[in-house]
């Protein structure tokens, strides 16, 4: 195997959709590890230590510090070789002059030295572009090719708009599984598939909160059943469902109400009522004007634009203005 | 009235504490300042307006002041003016209104409007404190001055909260009368439109008790005085004037009778919104909904646009209202749907803060009657100070130099 797997407990390989939670407790259990085996030996040398002073009691004269070893790095050093796993970090190994804390009484952040926020937090010093590189080098002999024909995104989503994400967790721990890995998201374009309109709104209606407007996503995510397998079979059964039933109509849906109606429809509204009512009664209808016609007016058709896109896209400025004109016109004024 | 402006003119450096004495002495100048008013060009009016009628304010005169005259005040405004504006019409010994575009726009379109068609609705919106109900005040003196009948609710607010009296309405089970609310409004209506009561008559009779009863052709001078002195039936009072005046507006038939009709409500959206008065329900008490109340139904039916000859100006207003939040302030959002389905189609108005010479004129005008104490805001820093804090809000500006 490559080099840089020093401690076959702490290695983490991971699918690229694993999650910073996961890398970040296996950090802090590396931490962990690592702290209380440092512990573990200081507890034993000062025991020895006190053994061997005795009664005196004295503080034994510390030994000097040696020169930090990033004075000794060079400018095209390989790094992966200083972090070549996730570790804490250690201010004598990284040569950089980082800073971090609160500015005490006007000052300036704390240097990196005996810095505890700059060990508290989780560091990549590991997983720079060229350790990555490196990462997926030693990967490719286990993987397969990527279809040539498969070159763009758009052909992606376009031969397989059913996107399936599951994690995969490892660890070392008293158990080698997580529950966490049943979950499965299924997520999917509407408009990739096959709806009329009558269906599309009814799909709507039955995600409910599954749906998302800005993307046109339906997101389906299961984590009923304890197998990946049993669950992935179960989000596309519900798909399959959701596209069935919102292509029925139902006898009931025909008692569907205006405050029903995910968008605001001008024709039947009070809107238009008043407007007729309004022009009727400035007008009287003649023997040879219509309803039809008079709604037809290009001012009337103006007054019906603005009304949509006040009620469908909520209320601004602009709107507002726009819907003065209209009325304006309308009137004469 | 005007010996304080002349006095303030004449020594414009006047410390506060000579106030006093020199509107004492004022008798004395009068005949000095009569002469000097004319020869003197006098620079501290460069924001005032000589132009009284609100019917010839055109852009010209936009950000300056004019004087409401007393009179008007008197009769028009016997409740209409915001609180807050009474208050410095007191301590400044005259009522000055700023005139500004939003209201130029609103008095051109009901100089343009056509009386023999349906009423239009404009709605004066804008956030809090930008001068609608001040626009709407305005808006309501040019139409006294060409002589139309006012019909005035200075806050639709008050009569959905904290009403003392909710008695069970007399004329019909289900709905619930204001009597105090309502005699004082038909005495303030009274006030303001003494002229037109002798003219207008009844058309059909009203009944209010087995005794007491309205004919028809009295004049409508009968009907206020029957709600004003009876209280308890001074509800249905109010329907029926306003019944008469929707029936008669704009009337082409009689010449003697024809008048225009302003209806302007403050506040239009509490006439949506929800009311916090309880009732009693057969041992359960719950809140009222808006149309159960006399006076709000019987304006609602005048806020439709079924009768002719004339114009509903209205403001909407988030400070009085109930149970909406304090961004709220565009039409929709304060209105409801329902609101909104009743008022439209409708002219939105839009009042905003004042702008730059709007500020300055604003700023000039406390100077000038020494409203501003503090030594430090005569300066430009102070003046930048003003604006910064105020942000050019005319309600935030007048709070804050009261403190000055």
């Amino acid at each position: 195997m490559a080099a840089y797997i020093t401690h076959p407990a702490l290695s983490s390989l991971c699918k690229i959709n694993c999650n910073i939670n996961a890398i970040y407790s296996l950090i802090s259990f590396s931490r962990r590890i690592s702290i209380s085996s440092v512990l573990s030996t200081s507890a034993v040398t000062t025991e020895s230590e006190a053994a061997g002073q005795g009664v005196r009691g004295q503080r034994r004269s510390k030994r000097q510090a040696g020169e930090p070893r990033t004075e000794r790095m060079t400018v095209d050093q390989d790094w992966t070789a200083v972090y070549p796993t996730a570790a804490s970090f250690k201010p004598s190994t990284v040569p950089l002059p980082v800073r971090m804390g609160y500015p005490v009484k006007r000052g300036v952040p704390p240097a990196k030295k005996g810095n505890l926020e700059l060990i508290k937090i989780p560091n990549f010093l590991h997983l720079t572009p060229v350790a990555i590189k490196k990462h997926c080098e030693a990967l490719k002999q286990f993987c397969t090719e990527w279809p040539s024909a498969l070159d763009s995104d758009e052909k992606c989503m376009k031969h397989f708009p059913i996107q399936v994400q599951s994690k995969e967790f490892v660890s070392a721990g008293l158990s080698l599984k997580n529950p966490d890995a049943r979950i499965v998201t299924l997520k999917v374009k509407l408009s990739s598939l096959n709806l009329d309109d009558h269906a599309r709104k009814k799909m709507i209606k039955l995600g409910e909160e599954r749906y998302c407007k800005d993307t046109d996503t339906l997101t389906i995510t299961t984590d009923s059943c304890p197998l990946r397998q049993q669950n992935y079979d179960y989000a596309m059964y519900l798909l399959t469902v959701l596209y069935h039933e919102s292509w029925k109509t139902e006898a009931w849906e025909q008692e569907k109400t205006r405050a029903d109606m995910e968008e605001y429809e001008w024709e039947d509204s009070p809107s238009q009522k008043n407007v007729l009512d309004t022009l009727l009664r400035m007008r009287p209808l003649g023997a040879k004007d219509e309803v039809e016609e008079l709604l037809g007016q290009p001012a009337v058709q103006e007054y019906r634009d603005t009304m949509l896109r006040l009620k469908n896209e909520g209320e601004t400025e602009e709107n507002l203005h726009k819907y003065k004109e209209a009325v304006k016109k309308l009137f004469n004024i | 009235m005007n010996l304080h402006k002349l006095s303030s003119r004449l020594c414009p450096t006047v410390s506060k504490f000579r106030h006093l004495h020199i509107q004492s002495s004022g008798q004395q100048l009068e005949a000095v300042a009569v002469e000097t008013e004319s020869t003197e060009p006098n620079p501290l009016s460069v924001f005032r307006t000589s132009e009284q009628n609100p019917t010839y304010h055109s852009e010209r005169h936009t950000g300056q002041y004019y004087t409401l005259p007393p009179a008007h005040i008197q009769k028009l405004f016997p409740h209409g003016l915001p609180p807050r504006f009474q208050l410095q019409i007191k301590t400044f010994n005259e009522g000055c209104v700023m005139v500004r575009p939003p209201v130029l726009e609103l008095i051109s379109y009901l100089k343009k409007a056509d009386y023999s068609k349906p009423p239009l609705r404009y709605i004066l919106y804008g956030d809090i404190g930008t001068g609608k109900s001040m626009s709407l005040s305005h808006a309501l003196h040019y139409c006294y001055t060409q002589g139309w009948l006012i019909v005035h609710i200075p806050d639709a607010h008050l009569w959905v909260k904290n009403c003392k009296e909710l008695l069970p309405s007399s004329s019909r089970p289900s709905r619930f009368d204001q009597p105090i609310q309502a005699s004082q409004w038909l005495k303030n209506f009274k006030i303001t439109n003494e002229g037109f009561l002798s003219k207008i008559k009844t058309t059909q009779q009203y009944v209010w008790t087995k005794r007491e009863s309205t004919e028809k052709g009295q004049p409508l001078g009968v009907l206020v005085d029957q709600g004003v002195n009876r209280m308890k039936s001074s509800s249905d009072v109010v329907g029926a004037v306003l019944r008469e005046l929707r029936l008669q507006a704009g009337g082409t038939t009689e010449g003697e009778g024809a008048f225009k009709l302003a209806v302007a409500v403050d506040g239009v959206n509490a006439l949506w919104g929800k009311t916090s008065l309880k009732k009693e329900d057969r041992t359960m008490v719950c809140w009222c909904k808006p149309e159960e109340l006399t006076l709000i139904h019987n304006l609602r039916k005048m806020m439709k646009n079924n009768w002719s000859g004339g114009a509903i100006l209205t403001a909407l207003s988030q400070t009085g209202s109930l149970f909406k939040p304090q961004s709220a302030y565009l039409p929709s959002e304060l209105l409801g749907e329902e609101g909104f389905d009743n008022m439209e189609p409708f002219v939105p108005v839009s009042v905003s803060n004042y702008n730059e010479k709007e500020f300055e004129s604003c700023y000039l005008y406390y100077l000038e009657r020494n409203w501003l104490q503090h030594p430090h805001s005569r300066s430009e820093e102070g003046k930048k100070e003003l604006i910064f804090l105020s942000n050019k809000n005319p309600s935030i500006l007048e709070r804050l130099c009261a403190f000055l």
